[in-house]
C-alpha cells in the first residue's frame, strides 16, 4: 500500500473537503490496480477540484490514477507507482444534450446504463458499448477504448467523439475539438486520449454525436460447422450491399464460455455461429433477412434462424460481456486483444488454434465485428498458469505480426492476464516505430508522469 | 535567397526538380485563398527518401518546409509565409496498393482525390471525402487539412478515412504510424496528424479507407419561395434522425448565378433550393426520400424533383460542385467562411449572415454544407477599393463570432491556417492553445515545419478581440 505522509495527506483532504476524501484501508481495497492500494481515494465533483488535485499531486509527486466504474483498470501494464485514486463517479452529469441536433456534452462519471436511457427518451442512442455495462462510465470507456460491437456499422470512438475537456498532468484545464458535428479547429489532441488509459489527461467532459434509434431490430445466428465458413459468410456480408449494426462470430468454445446456444453439428469442437444484427425500418430489416439467409447457404451454414426478442437480448448481452466472462472464468486468464486485416483472420484462428494445442491451453475465440479478435487463454491445470501462458503470448504476438503482410497493419494487445505476467510480459508485443512519439506526447500532456505512470506499454 | 541551398537541391533531386527563378515561382505564390506569399524555391520529390534528404538540407540552412498538394487550400496551408522550401508533391502521385478485400488503399500523397476513386469504382469502391475540389485536390493535401465534402455528414471528414501514415519528421526521419487496421496500439498519432496543417511531420504515404458504392442513390432538389423554409426543412429533416448522405443548401442569389453559368436546373425565380442524397439499400432510399420530401412539402417546398437518372443527377452536382468557378466569374475576388453551427440554429444565423451582409454594405451568398451546419458565407469584392477587403474581414469576423456564440466551430472543412490563426482565440483559450504549441514543438522543435499556421502570432493584428468560449460551467443540461 502506498505512503503518504501525515501533513500531505492532510493539505489533500483541505483541497478536497473531508466528504470527499477515503483513507480508510478497507474502502480502499476497492480502488486496487494490480494489487497495489493507494493511500487516499478523491471524489472531485468539479473542473476546478480535479485540476487543484492534480496540480496537488504534480507538486507533491502523487502518482494518480483516474477511475469511475473500476471495470476497466486491469487493462494496461501494472502501475508503477500509484497514491491516490481520482474517482470521478460524482462527475455523473449529462451537461448538454441537443436532442435536433444530435450533439451531447457529458462528465466522464455517467454510466453508459444512465445515458442510454436518457437518449432513449428521444429516441436516440450513442453507439458506445462496453462490457460491465451496468457500472461502466464514459469516461472509462473511452479511456480504454473498449471494443464495442457496433463499430462494425459506427466506427470507434474516434468517429462519434467531437471533443474533450480534459485536466492535463500539470493541472491544467484545456479541451480540444468541439461540440458541433463537423470541426477541424485546431489539433485532435482530444483523439489521443483515447485508448490512453488515463496516463495523458483526466477526462473531465466528452461530446459525441448521436443517433436515432432504428424502427426495428432483429438478430440473426447461423451456425457453421468450420471457423473457414463461419469466416466466409463474414466477407459475403462485408462485400455485400447489408449495412447491418453487428457481426460477430463466436468459436464453439466462447458459445460454452457464454452459456449460448446448443451445437448441433456433428464435430461440436468445431461449430461456430455468425451473429448479425440487423436495423431499420420492417422492409430493411426484411432485405436483410431474406439476403442473409441466402448468403448463409451459401456459406454451408448448418442453421439459421432469426432470434425472438429475448433471445436477442441474451445473445448480443452475454456477447458484449464476453471479457467479462472470461475473467470470471479464471483467474489466470490471458485475454488478448486484435485488430488486423479481415483476410488475414482466417490464418489468425488456424495459428492460434496450433498455438492453443502446442502448449496445451484452453483457447476461446471471439471476433466482435469485422478485423476484430478477441483470444482468450485459459490455463488447463490450475496454477501451472504463468510459466505456460507468457509463453503462449509471446508466440502469438509473432503470430499475429507474421500473418499480416506489414507487421503494422496488425495490433494486438494482452487485455487482460494476471498481475504477475504483467510483470513477465510486455503487453503490447514488439515495440513498434512510433513509440518514440507517443512518449514525446506523454512528456507533453503529463512531464512530471503523474497520471497512471507504467499502465501504458511499461515505458510511457 | 541562398544559392547554395539550391545548389545542393539540384545536386540531391536533378535540376528538372527545383524551380527557383522568379517568374517560376510566380504560381506557388497562390492556394485557393486570398493570401500570398512567395518561397524561395519548390521542389519535386518524388520518393519519400527524397523528402527525407530534403528536409535534411533544410535543416541544414535553416529554411522553413512547407508542403504542397495542388494548392486548392482555401486558408493559405500551402503557402510559404516565412519564404523556404515549398515540397510539391506532384510527382509523388501513385496508388502504390489497392486492397479491395479489406477496403484500403495505401497512396502517395500527390494522387488526386478523384483519381483515386477512378481507379477502384471497378471494384465497386470509392473513396468518400469529396470536396468540391476533388478533381484537382490531392489525398495528401485532404489528409493536411483534414478536408471534407457534401457527403462528410453521413460519412465523416478525411480522418474518418484514413487509417496509417508514413512521416518524414522535421530531423529527416522517416516513421510509419498506425497501418490498416482501424485500431490503435497506443495513442492514435493518425487522429492527431490529420488535419494538423503540415506543422507536425511531412505525410509522404497515406493508408486510406475505401467504401463499397452505395446499391441505390437518390437526388433530390427541393425548391423554396423563402430562406427559412429551406433552413427550417434541414432542422426538421435532423430532428426526425433522417440521415441523408448530403444535404447542401444554395440560396437564390447563388443558385441563379450557377444556372447563369452551368445550367444545372436550379429554377431561378426561387429564394433557395436544397440539394439532397440519400444513398443506401433501396429499401432504405425508397423510404428516406419519400420521408425527406414529405418533410420539405410540409415546410412549404414549391415542388421537391428527383432525378431521374445518373445525367441529371450528375447535373445538379455539378452546379453545387462548380459554384465556386460560377461566382468568379462575377467578381475578381471573393472571400469565404466555413464556420458551423449546430444545425438547430440554422434559420436563426442565416437571418443574421443576411444583417451583417447589409450592415457592411455587401451582397452575402450562401452554398453551404447544410445539413452538417457548415456554413459557406460568400462575400464578393473588389481588392482595388480601398478598404473594401478589410471589410469584407470585418464582416466575415462577424459572422464567424456568431457561429462560436451557437456553440459552434471556426472552421468546418477548410482548415485554419494564415487565414484564420488571429481568430483561435474565439475557441480556444491561451491553455488550450499552449498546450497544443507544446504538441507542435513536439514533433516540430525549429518549428520549421510550415511555420506561422494555425496559432495566433500575437502581433500585428492587435489584441484578441473577444473572450474565449469558456470551459463547461457546472451548470447540468
Amino acid at each position: 500500500m502506498s505512503y503518504i505522509a501525515e501533513p500531505s495527506l492532510a493539505r489533500l483532504e483541505q483541497i478536497t473537503g473531508s466528504d470527499a476524501i477515503l483513507t480508510d484501508a478497507a474502502l480502499l481495497a476497492a480502488y486496487e490496480v494490480d494489487g497495489m492500494r493507494p493511500a487516499a481515494a478523491v471524489r472531485p465533483s468539479s473542473v476546478a477540484g480535479v485540476a487543484e488535485i492534480v496540480r496537488f499531486a504534480a507538486a507533491e509527486n502523487l502518482a494518480l490514477i483516474p477511475c469511475g466504474g473500476r471495470t476497466k483498470l486491469g487493462i494496461g501494464a501494472a502501475p508503477s507507482r500509484y497514491d491516490v485514486a481520482l474517482d470521478l463517479s460524482r462527475m455523473n452529469r449529462i451537461l448538454a444534450y441537443d436532442p435536433g441536433d444530435l450533439t451531447l456534452g457529458v462528465e466522464p462519471g455517467v454510466t453508459l446504463a444512465d445515458l442510454r436511457r436518457a437518449l432513449s427518451e428521444h429516441s436516440q442512442f450513442l453507439p458506445l458499448e462496453s462490457p460491465y455495462a451496468a457500472s461502466a462510465t464514459v469516461g472509462g470507456t473511452i479511456a480504454a477504448n473498449a471494443i464495442s460491437p457496433l463499430r462494425q456499422a459506427f466506427g470507434g470512438a474516434r468517429d462519434f467523439v467531437l471533443g474533450m475537456e480534459f485536466v492535463t498532468g500539470a493541472g491544467e484545464s484545456a479541451k480540444a475539438g468541439g461540440r458541433v458535428v463537423k470541426n477541424v479547429t485546431g489539433y485532435d489532441l482530444h483523439k489521443l486520449l483515447i485508448g490512453s488509459l488515463g496516463t495523458l489527461g483526466v477526462i473531465m467532459r466528452v461530446n459525441f454525436r448521436t443517433f436515432p434509434l432504428p424502427a426495428e431490430e432483429r438478430a440473426f445466428l447461423a451456425e457453421f460447422s468450420s471457423a473457414e465458413s463461419a469466416l466466409s459468410i463474414c466477407r459475403s456480408i462485408t462485400h455485400s450491399p447489408l449495412e447491418p449494426r453487428r457481426m460477430e462470430a463466436l468459436d464453439a468454445a466462447t458459445m460454452r464460455l457464454l452459456g449460448l446456444g446448443q451445437a448441433t453439428s456433428g464435430s461440436a469442437e468445431k461449430c461456430w455461429c455468425v451473429l448479425v444484427d440487423a436495423a431499420g425500418t420492417s422492409a430493411v430489416v426484411a432485405r436483410h433477412q431474406r439476403d442473409l439467409e441466402g448468403m448463409a447457404r451459401a456459406a454451408g451454414a448448418t442453421q439459421f434462424a432469426a432470434l425472438a426478442a429475448a433471445e436477442r437480448e441474451t445473445w448480443l448481452g452475454r456477447a458484449l460481456e464476453f471479457p467479462r466472462y472470461v475473467a470470471e472464468r479464471s483467474y489466470e486468464a490471458v485475454l488478448l486483444r486484435v485488430g488486423a486485416p479481415p483476410t488475414t483472420m482466417i490464418a489468425l484462428v488456424a495459428e492460434s488454434q496450433r498455438i492453443a494445442q502446442s502448449f496445451s491451453v484452453e483457447l476461446a475465440i471471439f471476433l466482435p465485428a469485422a478485423g476484430i479478435a478477441y483470444l482468450a487463454l485459459f490455463p488447463r491445470q490450475a496454477g501451472n498458469g504463468p510459466d505456460v501462458l507468457g509463453g503462449a503470448v509471446t508466440q502469438f504476438f509473432a503470430a499475429i505480426s507474421g500473418n499480416a503482410v506489414n507487421a503494422r497493419d496488425a495490433v494486438a494487445m494482452v487485455e487482460a492476464c494476471p498481475t504477475e505476467l504483467k510483470r513477465k510480459l510486455s503487453l503490447w508485443g514488439l515495440p513498434r516505430e512510433d513509440f518514440e512519439l507517443m512518449q514525446r506526447v506523454k512528456n507533453v500532456f503529463d512531464p512530471r508522469n503523474i497520471l497512471s505512470p507504467g499502465r501504458f506499454s511499461g515505458a510511457v | 535567397m541562398n544559392a547554395k541551398l539550391i545548389r545542393e537541391l539540384e545536386h540531391r533531386l536533378g535540376h528538372e526538380s527545383v524551380l527557383s527563378h522568379r517568374e517560376d515561382l510566380l504560381l506557388y505564390e497562390y492556394d485557393g485563398s486570398v493570401e500570398v506569399a512567395r518561397p524561395e524555391c519548390v521542389v519535386f520529390p518524388r520518393a519519400t527518401a527524397d523528402v527525407a534528404d530534403i528536409v535534411r538540407l533544410a535543416n541544414k540552412y535553416e529554411t522553413p518546409i512547407v508542403g504542397r498538394g495542388a494548392g486548392t487550400g482555401l486558408s493559405g496551408g500551402a503557402l510559404a509565409r516565412e519564404g523556404g522550401i515549398v515540397i510539391a508533391f506532384s510527382r509523388m502521385n501513385r496508388i502504390l496498393e489497392v486492397d479491395a478485400e479489406n477496403y484500403r488503399a495505401v497512396v502517395q500523397p500527390g494522387v488526386v482525390n478523384l483519381d483515386l476513386t477512378r481507379a477502384v469504382e471497378h471494384l465497386g469502391l470509392y473513396f468518400a471525402p469529396d470536396p468540391s475540389s476533388q478533381k484537382s485536390c490531392t489525398i495528401g493535401g485532404n489528409v493536411s487539412e483534414n478536408a471534407g465534402g457534401p457527403h462528410t455528414l453521413a460519412y465523416g471528414v478525411t480522418a474518418n478515412h484514413v487509417t496509417g501514415l508514413e512521416l518524414v519528421l522535421p530531423d529527416g526521419r522517416v516513421v510509419r504510424i498506425g497501418g490498416k487496421t482501424a485500431e490503435t496500439s497506443g495513442y492514435d498519432l493518425t487522429g492527431l496528424l490529420v488535419g494538423s496543417e503540415g506543422t507536425l511531420a511531412i505525410v509522404t504515404e497515406i493508408t486510406v479507407r475505401l467504401m463499397r458504392k452505395p446499391e441505390a442513390i437518390k437526388t433530390l432538389l427541393a425548391v423554396f419561395e423563402a430562406v427559412d423554409d429551406a433552413t427550417e426543412s434541414v432542422v426538421e429533416i435532423t430532428r426526425r434522425g433522417i440521415t441523408p448522405a448530403a444535404c447542401e443548401m444554395l440560396d437564390g442569389w447563388t443558385l441563379r448565378t450557377v444556372e447563369d453559368f452551368v445550367h444545372a436546373g436550379f429554377p431561378r425565380d426561387s429564394a433557395a433550393v436544397l440539394l439532397l442524397e440519400v444513398e443506401g439499400l433501396a429499401e432504405a432510399v425508397e423510404e428516406q426520400a419519400a420521408e425527406i420530401s414529405a418533410v420539405c412539402l410540409a415546410k412549404r417546398a414549391r415542388e421537391v424533383r428527383v432525378a431521374r437518372d445518373a445525367a441529371e443527377r450528375d447535373l445538379l452536382w455539378k452546379g453545387r460542385k462548380n459554384a465556386f468557378g460560377a461566382i468568379g466569374r462575377l467578381s475578381p475576388s471573393y472571400y469565404v467562411q466555413d464556420g458551423v453551427i449546430p444545425r438547430t440554429k440554422l434559420p436563426q444565423t442565416l437571418r443574421r449572415v443576411e444583417a451583417i451582409g447589409k450592415k457592411y454594405g455587401f451582397r452575402i451568398g450562401n452554398i453551404f454544407h447544410a445539413g452538417d451546419g457548415n456554413l459557406h458565407p460568400l462575400i464578393l469584392f473588389y481588392p482595388r477599393h480601398p478598404g473594401e477587403f478589410e471589410r469584407v474581414v470585418a464582416a466575415s469576423d462577424e459572422i464567424i463570432k456568431h457561429c462560436i456564440e451557437m456553440g459552434g466551430a471556426l472552421t468546418g472543412e477548410h482548415g485554419v491556417g494564415m487565414e484564420k490563426n488571429e481568430l483561435m482565440p474565439l475557441m480556444f483559450t491561451p491553455s488550450d492553445l499552449a498546450l497544443m504549441q507544446r504538441v507542435r514543438a513536439a514533433f516540430n522543435p525549429t518549428g520549421r515545419l510550415n511555420p506561422k499556421k494555425i496559432f495566433p502570432l500575437g502581433k500585428g493584428c492587435g489584441e484578441v478581440r473577444v473572450h474565449p468560449l469558456p470551459l463547461s460551467t457546472s451548470l447540468p443540461a
